[in-house]
């Protein structure tokens, strides 16, 4: 119960994050831009809710890897007969790792969504600066590389039978801001449409 | 000095972006770091016994292996009710293996909860059997199971003739046994020291 309470607290910010991205997000930023001004526009709601999203994309990594620290200990954290079972995937040492470094999934996750967050913040702040451009790029190209690493852990999932729920947040998270940085992408393409306020 | 830095309009956004971002990722690192001691998983002595995986030989038929049942994670150290594992990797066709089987089922017999004379917790013996890359060491199930009945063992044979188990714990020639706590931790390691897997036992495990 508690577990899937803080699943819910990293998956519902990101799927905010998402609907604040896509394009029929527009009525929910109009609906909040009094309180928060930076959704009034195309850019500040697109802005703002990539921020969420590599926020809590950030922050279910470090859960994932606390919880596969916590496993090596002796411990378990979310073990279930059903197919949701994150213990059996997170625990799994052969599956855990990257095939190349050997490097936790949870710290990849951690060390990627903090360098989106970075550009985000650096484009939401200077969005006229001369590393818009540059980190659009860069944020489009890491999420997408993203996508392969999504299918591959998927994949596992499948392997397993199970169902790791924080990863899945993850996936999600990974999946958003790949549509976030296109929908950027798209946006400062169009030149006036990006210097609008 | 000032003329060599180049002048970078955005600094300010950049360098509080990235302030924000470093002091975001040194918390959670922290806060990781201070709630979570991780233990490798591995083969030396303090580190995680990796899986063991296959189908055993238990005296009647091959059935599927489930190494982690033989643990308890929430064991701690000085306690003498937890059951501890000895696993020996080995290939029936290898001598010096044949030649140390007779004393390994005799340990298997003397560290167990049925001997009286034994103080201490009960051992589970275990022995997974490979199939080495030398000529004339092709072996079988039928030849494990043979070779168990041979010497009187009553503890489970798994099927490692793919090597799998053995490539996962690096053993690099066999004989190689292992002596496992309770919660999974490796306690003693073979060649590593002079003693024998008796004497490792009588030392580690605790006893009345």
């Amino acid at each position: 119960m508690l577990d899937n309470l803080l699943v819910a607290a990293y998956l519902i910010p990101t799927l905010f994050g998402l609907l604040l991205v896509v394009p029929f997000g527009k009525s929910i930023g109009d609906s909040l831009s009094s309180r928060f001004e930076i959704l009034g526009s195309e850019r500040g709601r697109i802005t703002a809710g990539l921020q969420i999203i590599a926020f809590f994309g950030f922050a279910v990594s470090a859960q994932t890897f606390w919880i596969s620290s916590k496993i090596s200990e002796g411990g378990n954290f979310c073990s279930s007969s059903t197919v949701f079972n994150c213990d059996d995937l997170i625990g799994n040492s052969d599956l855990n790792v990257d095939p190349v470094f050997d490097l936790s999934w949870g710290i990849i996750g951690m060390i990627v969504n903090a360098f989106l967050l970075f550009m985000i913040l650096v484009i939401k702040n200077e969005p006229n600066g001369e590393y818009t451009e540059r980190f659009i790029k860069f944020g489009t190209l890491i999420t997408g590389a993203g996508i392969l690493v999504v299918l591959l852990l998927v994949s596992y999932e499948i392997q397993e039978g199970k169902i790791c729920l924080y990863c899945t947040t993850a996936h999600i998270a990974n999946i958003a801001a790949l549509i976030g940085f296109l929908r950027l992408k798209m946006l400062f393409d169009d030149k006036s449409a990006w210097k609008s306020k | 000095m000032q003329g060599r830095l180049r002048k970078d309009n955005n600094a300010g956004a950049v360098g509080s972006a990235a302030l924000s971002v470093a002091s975001l990722f040194f918390i959670a690192i922290m806060i990781i770091a201070f709630t979570a001691n991780p233990v490798a998983i591995g083969t030396d002595v303090g580190e995680r016994a990796p899986d063991v995986e296959g189908k055993a030989y238990n005296g009647t038929s091959w059935v599927e292996f489930d190494f982690e049942s033989y643990f308890d994670l929430s064991w701690e150290a000085g306690n003498k009710s937890g059951q501890w594992v000895a696993i020996e990797f080995m290939d029936t066709d290898c001598p010096y293996c044949q030649q140390t089987a007779g004393e390994y089922g005799q340990w298997a017999n003397t560290f167990s909860a049925n001997n009286p004379d034994w103080n201490g917790p009960h051992v589970n013996f275990m022995a997974s059997a490979t199939e080495l890359d030398i000529p004339g060491h092709d072996t079988s199930r039928a030849e494990i199971q043979d070779f168990r009945s041979e010497y009187g063992h009553n503890f489970p044979y798994i099927d490692d003739i793919d090597q799998d188990n053995m490539k996962e714990w690096g053993i690099p020639g066999t004989p190689a046994y292992f002596l496992i706590q309770p919660d999974g931790i490796i306690a003693w390691v073979s060649g590593d020291n002079n003693e024998d897997l008796a004497q490792a036992i009588v030392r580690l495990t605790p006893q009345e």
